[in-house]
Formats: C-alpha cells, structure tokens, sequence
C-alpha cells in the first residue's frame, strides 16, 4: 500500500503535539505482551464495498495528473529561460485529473471542484474533492487540497505578478483574510466543517525530491493550534522528517474511508 | 465608500464589523446607529476604489435552489443548467448607480448545505441586506425559510433588509408553492418578495435594486434619527477627504 522510507525517528514523539499518525508505534512491552494478529488476519480485512469503488479510478486519474505534472516539474530548458510556474504547474495537475476522472465516468461518486480565484484566497484550498452520498449526492468526505511549489519557483512568480493584475475582487478577498496565512486558513475551513474534512498539503517538489509530488493530509491540524504550534511550511514539512512510511493514493484513501467516524487521521502520502 | 454600523447589533456583528471600521476609524466605529463612512475617491492599488458606497449583500438558502445561478445571472448575465454545489463561500462585485452615485455591491453567495455552516454564518455579520431563496418546486427549501430567517437574525444585526425569492419560475408545471404562500409567508417574516427565474432572468435585476432600496431607505432613516450625522460633528473625523453629509438620506 505504501512505500517504506529510511527515516527513523518521529519528531512528534516527544513533543506534547499528539497528531494521530496512521500507524503509530506502540512501546516494546506493549508491543510484546498484547496478543499479535495473524499473519492471515489481513486477509479477513472487510472487503473494499462498492461504494469506495471509485479507488482505482481515483488512482488511474492521480498517476496521469502526477505523471504529466513530473515532465513539468523534471523540465529543464537548455538556455534555462523556460520555466513553469506554480500557477500552470497546479493547473497542469488539476487539467490532467479532471480531464481523466470525467473520461472515467467516476464524478458521480468522487468529484472535483476547482476554487475561484476568489475561494483560493478565502478558504485556502485549490481544489477540494468530495466523496458522493449516493442518492443525496452530498459530500460525506472531503479533502481539500492546497499545492506547494518549492520555494524558488513561488518567489519567482511573486516577484513576476505586476499589482496591476491583482483585481478588485482579489484585494476584497484578501483583506477578508488578511489575518491569517493560506495554510491556516485552510486548516480553519476544513475544522469548520468536522472530522471528515482533511486538509491536503500537496508538494509539487520538495527541496531533496523536486522532482516528486508529496503530500501531508491530516482532519486534525487544529491541533497544532490548541498546541499554540504556527502553521506554516516549515511546521508542514516536518512531518516528513517523522515519517517512516508513505502512502500511496489509494492507500490514502482506503486509509480514509475506512477511518472511524470522528478519529482523527493523519498520513503522509507519495502521489508520484 | 460606506460602512454603515448598528449600535444595537454590536453584539453579534462586533468582530467583523470593528475590523472593517477600525480600517478606516478605530475608535468611533460603534457610536452611532447607522454611520457612513466616504472613503477617497480614486483609485488605489489593488482594486477599483472609486465609488461612493458599498454594501454587503448575501444570498442564503438551502442547498440547490439556485443561489449561484442567481448570482451569475446578475452579475455577468449567465446561465448554465449544470448543477455544481458551492463549496463554503465565494463572491462576486457588481456596481451599480442609483441617483448619480455609484454604489459598490459585494455579493456572497453561500453554499446552503447543513456542513457549511459555520463558515457561511461567520460571514453574515456586516452584511446589509439578505436575498433569502427558496425553490417554488422544492417544498423543504420553503419549509426551511423560517429557520433560514432566524440564522439571519441570529448571526446579522438588526437592520439589515431582507427580501424572499421563490426562484425557479419558470418550472410552473413543478410547482409545489404556491405565490400566495410565499408571499404570505414574507408578509409574515416581514420580508419583500419576489418570484424569480435565473433562467429565464425573470425578477433578478428588480430583486437586487428592491434590496438595495431598502438598505438605502433604512441608512435614510437611520441618518434622520441621529443628529450626530447630520450636524457633522463626530462623523467628519470619520470622512476622507470627501466633506461629510450635509443632508440627511443617503442620496442612493
């Protein structure tokens, strides 16, 4: 389901910040004395029902979209003044899965909504999925995704945005919200909304793999605000430094829906 | 631009409302009953700041009766009959000109879904006027007005207008509410009405120019009570460089 990375102490461990990890380590004793499962108890696993079939599907449509974001990502223009921005780079990404996931026939049960510009800046989110109630189509699950450039390509573009580009309804949006940062805003959207909200921080590049897409999802970042932790990048990024596994995309969201209702979950994912 | 505020609803609206006051008055914000502010006129960065007033509006409702379609017929004149759900909160601007003023309106359309609650409410402090929608083919977004209603009182201030809209019109063979009722029901919550069609751009103009009316016709009355407006005394140091208001009314 996942790929193992050599990565052996969590730095969550001592600390008093108690983000639920999806597979956490339980003391040696503990460990030795509670009666182990099967070996075969992992086939007794519940079968995946019908409802979460769309889990391939969502993995064909998250393979193309990284996949053809990686070309982006791995490009390297011999006269080096070719370079993709952020912005086309996210809609790279989002172009690709929506353009699969329609070709799929998969929206019905697990959909895409990409923001408004204006929404981007309110709520903190590029886009959001949403996993369909059947006959309501509600969303019972979402997940909110906000993307991350490295660092140098996000400073590029901000010094290349002319003020003059920035609209009206831009700057009312961004005064609505001018006391707190995108992450955190995002973090403050999906608490909003409860426990089957997840909040996505999705890496295009990290600055040891810019050439892989990485993410952080977790339903209970507010913790880190009741831990009076700031959420910013660098808060974001150390979950990579205390994680020893990764999931895959499907993994993730076998990981979510399988999830009791009100735990929290939180997980580090490799999409590429 | 304008920032009307209520003493009586600083209560609930204090949070938002201070912090759009204290932009431009830190400390006067909440001392009279409905305050216009006129910011300079001309353009600053970030956006067109050359209008005389700005009101907040918001359009609430339940899930699907057609907020956004609603929105996006008035404000860029568009209709599209594919359904997506809004997701938390999202807004557009339109000016408009009423008695050679130009009035800036921020218009919120909230998603109407029961999750999105908490962030849809947090947005109605502040806000002037209310476009509250039910569909005449959908019984339970009619039944759900009257809870609809309180939300506004619960989470607004106190003057803020609100007119009822029965959208989907156009549907007459679906419907299920009849006008009688709604406007019975508005008569009763004590709110205009109108039927309109997004689709058929049926009574969306008139909607938004009868809410704005009234928020215009309530600063009016509210400017006629407080002579502290009208004598200019403490409401100057609030103005720009624009002088303050010689006359009651808001001339909108």
């Amino acid at each position: 389901m996942g790929q193992t990375i050599s990565k052996p102490t969590n730095p969550f461990q001592n600390s008093n910040f108690s983000l639920k990890h999806s597979s956490p380590s339980r003391p040696f004793n503990e460990q030795n004395m509670a009666p182990r499962p099967s070996i075969f108890s992992t086939l007794r696993r519940p079968l995946i029902t019908k409802t979460n079939d769309f889990i391939p599907l969502f993995n064909d449509c998250i393979s193309a979209a990284a996949s053809r974001t990686q070309e982006y990502l791995l490009f390297k223009d011999p006269e080096d003044k070719l370079h993709a921005s952020p912005e086309v780079l996210t809609q790279v990404f989002l172009m690709t899965y929506i353009s699969q996931s329609v070709s799929l026939n998969m929206t019905d049960r697990f959909n895409c909504t990409a923001m408004t510009p204006e929404q981007r800046i309110l709520l903190g989110a590029d886009w959001v999925w949403a996993m369909l109630e059947k006959p309501t189509k509600n969303p019972r699950i979402q997940i909110a995704v906000q993307v991350l450039h490295l660092p140098d390509r996000e400073d590029a573009e901000e010094n290349s945005i002319p003020q003059e580009a920035c609209s009206e309804s831009i700057q009312i949006a961004k005064n609505e919200s001018s006391n707190k940062t995108t992450y955190e805003r995002m973090v403050d959207f999906c608490t909003s909304i409860g426990k089957d909200c997840y909040a996505l921080f999705l890496f295009l590049g990290k600055k040891n793999d810019k050439g892989n897409i990485y993410g952080v999802l977790s339903n209970n970042f507010e913790a880190a605000i009741g831990k009076c932790n700031k959420i910013d990048r660098p808060f974001i990024e150390n979950f990579f430094r205390g994680s020893r596994y990764l999931h895959t995309p499907p993994g993730m969201m076998q990981a979510i829906v399988t999830k009791k209702e009100g735990d929290s979950l939180t997980l580090m994912v490799k999409f590429s | 631009m304008l920032v009307l505020i209520s003493r009586e609803a600083a209560s609930s609206a204090r949070a938002r409302a201070t912090s759009e006051v204290e932009r431009t008055a830190p400390s006067q914000g909440l001392q009279h009953r409905w305050l216009p502010l006129r910011m300079r006129k001309g353009r600053e960065r970030g956006g067109d700041q050359n209008f005389d007033y700005m009101f907040k509006l918001l359009i609430i409702g339940n899930s699907s009766v057609g907020k956004t379609s609603f929105l996006f017929r008035y404000a860029d004149d568009a209709f599209t009959s594919a359904f997506v759900s809004t997701v938390g909160i999202d807004f557009k601007v339109k000016t408009v000109y009423k008695n050679d003023k130009r009035i800036k309106l921020q218009i919120w359309d909230t998603a109407g879904q029961e999750r999105y609650r908490t962030i849809t409410t947090a947005y109605y402090r502040g806000a002037m006027g209310f476009i509250l929608m039910y569909d005449i083919t959908n019984e339970e977004s009619f039944g759900a007005v009257q809870d609809w209603s309180t939300q506004i009182k619960t989470y607004s201030w106190d003057n803020a207008q609100v007119v009822l809209a029965g959208n989907k019109c156009d549907m007459e063979e679906e419907r299920v509410v009849s006008v009688d009722n709604g406007r019975l029901l508005a008569e009763q919550l004590g709110f205009e009405f109108f039927e309109t069609s997004a689709k058929d751009n049926v009574n969306v103009k008139q909607t938004f120019e009868r809410l704005v009316d009234l928020i215009c016709d309530k600063m009016s009355d509210s400017l006629d009570t407080d002579p502290a407006v009208t004598t200019g005394a403490p409401t100057a140091k609030l103005t720009d460089s624009a002088p303050p208001l010689q006359q009651s009314g808001c001339n909108c």
